[in-house]
């Protein structure tokens, strides 16, 4: 066996032994031993990324077991690496932080299934036949509910895991379907389909699938309710990684096995990028607890990446092989950086909430100061997601935008025009993004703590820290030599990279990201005017309020930052809002009580009624079911009737 | 060649950070003069900042480090910003490229920082402006990146030396598409230094500031370098619209002389717009951003129509 394979191996096999280390009760050695199995198993997918030849079997036509590691595989490998050890390490830290809470049942499950989801993600990576990775497709949709539901046993969670099966399940049909048909005409062993309706027919299923999976819009009604539910640790992996593998499948299916696909196809991810990215981050933006809306940031994240992958596409299908490479290099750089920055912003929110008890917005303030390791990391990820530079979250978001303008600049009028309205819609995400975070800072680390419970939060463990401070440090360093990765990222595509490896990126047609100088000049210049500025300071004295006394209830609130842009978009959102008068003495109003919410329309006007309409369906269908053997008896004949009939008009052959 | 691009280099740095102040203290002078008024002299801005330098900073309290380097923050990205725009379509090789979309992402992190400064000290009104800022930028930049798709339309290319040698193109400003960009570029140009009818800079009433806000619990030093960087703003976005999309000679000096022009002329106009038009209603701004949207797509299509250059 090759360095990369044993190395593979030996990783799982810890990674087993953990699973079965904490079901026997040694939680926190178990949680350890994960973490180094991952890690493992990270370093070997980043040995076969960085150029040592691929590891074992390749896909081929049979329905046998098979695994093995190609390039891509490996970049996802890597990723899953990089998030899962700091993930398995916060949730030993966190253990060690609660004393009392390792020894509980509940804690040796979720670290048992922890274990469990992080290999049903290596297995699907690795999977080289259609029948594993339908298998542990289905286990990377199973294992996160089971894992919600150890901690959670209310009504309202087992709702909303119950929508993330089933919305999850309906979907994955379109997984099923595809890769069952691309598996039934050999196509994974690169006998390329016949016709273009069978490919069609695939690239729909496979659309659909996926980005199910993924979460976007308008399928992702599911993602906002899963993903705050789950412990810090698992909402970390499953909005860093698991959505992220069903973009793995998707770039697959639609890159490799049911290429090169129609104009129409790369256009429909284009749209699909855009709703998402638009609607994922305007309803973060009017989220009031902060778990929930990193959730539907993911989604906005989501809708960027798939907006790089339809470019890729279009590019392709107009006969521009280097610009789909680089497209396809921005879209798994974006990949990577929100991978890190997502799992940093989950586990940094499980370290406040293990402080102040609860995440609702209005409620923390002032962490900054209480907190500086864990609230220093977790503003170094939300600038990052923000896409400030010279962060990595600015770096992929460039160069899908130019990736996007350029596409515009190539294309004909129709796709030029998409083009250029996708930039568009991608220059407004990255301002309300800008918007969104800097409200999360604000309201989280800056400012008065606004409850008690926040002015007592005290800085997290070491085990919660290094984490954090490790993956923040990621952030800085992808945003300062990002050029490593771009070549290497982009040999993943067909194209032969034409990029050449130094510290920035350097397209052809812009005038290049020097991403080195860029963020040293910045650091540079900031110290210097920095140390320039300071000429003495008055005496503290409260912000001007107009000579008013700053009290805790005027501060301002989530809802209150957001409102501009709520009443602007009125029309689409439909917030709601109910002023009730609590109490008032001889007609002088005393008391008020305000209410405002913007509700998630995709449920109210999508979901909701094909839920109800399937229900009425089912309640009709239902009547079939009398439970008289004699009415079965009587179906069975029919049945039998219309297959004797079918067969004389000659259908079934 | 090279000492073009050398004298092109000591414009960027030398004359953008010291003629930058001249650019909003012209256009208050014209401005008053528009009014009747004698008005402060166009040196003001000067002096105001000779003032601001030898006065102590304040000490706002809650605050964290967040305070303290936005204002260094702020000015550094401008400083940055301002040696990527070309001057007379020449710029040295600076080591951090000379991009369009970079420019853009150095004016979001100088918003992202002194936006963070309003929440730290969380004051109502620094964070009322803060919160309208952001509101606006989310229309502007989706103007933007519309003009930045028609201006590299001829050159295919957003790097900003590219697109600036392309006005001399005497093919480029015949184009519709080239004056749709411009006209959305002016919106997102009043957007982004805060002139009427989006902000109004004269203005220090707390209740109506956008721009102004969040500097409101700043003193000293730091309030010098957050008003020349509101004055830098003015003059990237100023030597932008001539360098991109004003009709250009070719030869540099003639460039430059055109430069020298134009700039005052840029302040005229600041000046009778802000004296014909008074400030909009806040939520009319986004309404009046995306009319500039549409605007540049009708161009992106009168590009197609016309075959291009």
């Amino acid at each position: 066996m090759s360095p990369p394979a044993t190395l593979c191996a030996a990783g799982a096999v810890l990674v087993a032994c953990g699973l079965v280390g904490s079901l026997a009760g040694r939680t926190r050695w178990a949680l350890l031993l994960e973490a180094l199995g991952m890690a493992m198993i990270g370093a070997a997918g980043a040995a076969v990324l960085f150029g040592a030849a691929a590891v074992g079997a390749q896909f081929g036509r049979g329905f046998s077991p098979a695994f093995g590691i190609d390039r891509l595989s490996g970049f996802f490998l890597f990723i899953l690496g990089v998030v899962a050890v700091p993930a398995l390490g916060w949730a030993r830290g966190a253990l060690a932080d609660t004393p009392g809470a390792r020894m509980t049942a509940g804690a040796r499950m979720t670290a048992a299934l922890t274990g469990a989801f992080c290999l049903s993600l290596v297995g699907l990576v690795m999977a080289r036949d259609v029948t594993t990775f339908l298998g542990f497709w289905e286990l990377m949709t199973l294992l996160p509910a089971a894992l919600i539901l150890i901690g959670r046993h209310d009504e309202p969670a087992r709702r909303d895991v119950f929508a993330y099966l089933a919305i999850t399940h309906l979907g994955g049909v379109g997984v099923w379907v595809s890769m069952l048909v691309l598996a039934d005409h050999g196509a994974l062993a690169g006998v390329p389909l016949h016709g273009d309706g069978l490919r069609g027919l695939v690239a729909i299923a496979a659309i659909i699938g996926f980005c199910t999976k993924a979460g976007a819009v308008p399928l992702h009604s599911w993602l906002p309710r899963a993903h705050p539910l789950a412990p810090a640790q698992i909402s970390g992996l499953m909005s860093g990684v698991m959505i992220k593998v069903a973009l793995y499948g998707l770039i697959r299916v639609l890159f490799e096995w049911d290429g090169p696909t129609p104009l129409w196809v790369g256009l429909t991810l284009l749209g699909l990028g855009v709703l998402s990215a638009l609607g994922g981050v305007l309803y973060a933006l009017f989220q009031n607890e902060l778990k929930r809306l990193l959730a539907f940031s993911s989604i906005e994240n989501v809708g960027i990446i798939l907006l790089g992958l339809g470019a890729s596409l279009v590019f392709a299908a107009i006969g521009r092989p280097q610009w789909s490479a680089i497209a396809f290099a921005a879209a798994l750089l974006h990949v990577l950086n929100h991978a890190i920055f997502k799992a940093l912003l989950f586990l940094g929110a499980g370290s406040f909430a293990a402080q102040v008890g609860g995440l609702g917005l209005d409620g923390l303030g002032g962490l900054l100061r209480r907190m500086p390791w864990t609230g220093a990391a977790f503003m170094v990820g939300a600038a990052a997601i923000a896409g400030v530079p010279p962060l990595n979250g600015f770096i992929s978001e460039w160069m899908i935008l130019q990736s996007l303008l350029h596409l515009s600049l190539f294309g004909r009028f129709g796709v030029s025009l998409v083009a250029a309205a996708s930039a568009a819609a991608l220059g407004a995400t990255a301002a309300l993004a800008v918007f969104c975070f800097v409200k999360v800072i604000g309201l989280v680390l800056l400012g008065p703590p606004r409850t008690t419970r926040a002015d007592a939060a005290r800085e997290a463990g070491v085990g919660m820290r290094w984490p954090l401070v490790l993956l923040a440090s990621l952030c800085l360093l992808l945003g300062i030599i990002p050029g490593v990765l771009v070549p290497t990222l982009e040999r993943l595509h067909h194209h032969t990279g034409l990029l050449s490896v130094h510290a920035g990126v350097d397209l052809p047609g812009t005038g290049g990201l020097p991403a080195l100088p860029l963020a040293l000049a910045l650091t540079l210049l900031t110290v210097t005017l920095w140390r320039s500025s300071r000429n003495g300071r008055a005496e503290p004295t409260p912000a001007w309020t107009c000579g008013q006394a700053t009290v805790p209830a005027l501060a301002w609130t989530s809802a209150g930052f957001t409102k501009p842009l709520r009443i602007l978009l009125e029309n689409v959102l439909r917030p709601t809002r109910d002023l009730t008068i609590v109490h008032s003495e001889s007609g002088v109003i005393q008391e008020l009580r305000y209410e405002a919410d913007v509700p998630h329309l995709f449920d109210s006007l999508i979901y909701e009624p094909v839920t109800t309409a399937a229900l009425r369906m089912a309640g009709r269908i239902r009547r079939l079911q009398s439970g008289s053997l004699r009415t079965y008896l009587v179906y069975l004949l029919g049945l039998l009737m219309v297959l004797l009939a079918l067969v004389q008009l000659g259908v079934l052959t | 060649m090279t000492a073009d691009r050398a004298a092109a280099g000591v414009i960027q740095v030398l004359g953008g950070i010291l003629l930058a102040p001249m650019i909003p203290g012209l256009t208050q002078q014209i401005k008053a003069r528009l009014q009747g008024r004698p008005g402060p002299s166009p040196l003001q801005p000067y002096r105001e900042l000779r003032r601001l330098w030898h006065k102590s900073g304040v000490s706002p309290r809650p605050r964290t480090v967040v305070y303290e380097l936005a204002p260094s923050l702020v000015t550094a990205s401008l400083l940055v910003a301002l040696v990527l725009v070309p001057i007379g379509a020449r710029s040295p090789d600076w080591p951090v490229g000379h991009d369009a979309l970079v420019l853009v992402g150095l004016l979001a992190l100088s918003r992202f920082a002194i936006t963070l400064a309003a929440w730290d000290t969380g004051g109502g009104f620094g964070l009322m402006g803060a919160s309208r800022d952001l509101t606006f930028t989310v229309p502007a930049e989706g103007v933007m990146l519309l003009a930045v798709v028609l201006v590299a339309m001829p050159v295919h290319s957003t790097s900003l030396v590219a697109l600036s040698l392309a006005a001399t193109r005497s093919g480029v400003w015949g184009q519709p598409a080239h004056w749709a960009a411009l006209l959305g570029f002016l919106l997102v140009l009043l957007a982004e230094t805060g002139r009427q009818p989006i902000d109004n800079p004269d203005t220090h009433l707390e209740l109506t500031m956008v721009h102004e806000g969040p500097l409101l619990e700043y003193a000293g030093r730091e309030l010098a370098f957050l008003q020349w960087a509101s004055a830098a703003r003015h003059w990237i976005m100023v030597a932008l619209a001539t360098e991109l999309f004003l009709p250009q000679p070719g030869p540099f000096l003639a460039r430059l002389g055109l430069l020298t022009v134009a700039l005052p002329l840029w302040c005229v106009l600041l000046a009778l717009t802000e004296t014909t038009q008074a400030k909009m209603r806040i939520l009319q701004v986004p309404l009046l951003l995306g009319g500039g949207a549409v605007v540049c797509l009708l161009g992106l299509a009168s590009w197609f129509a016309g075959g291009g250059v």
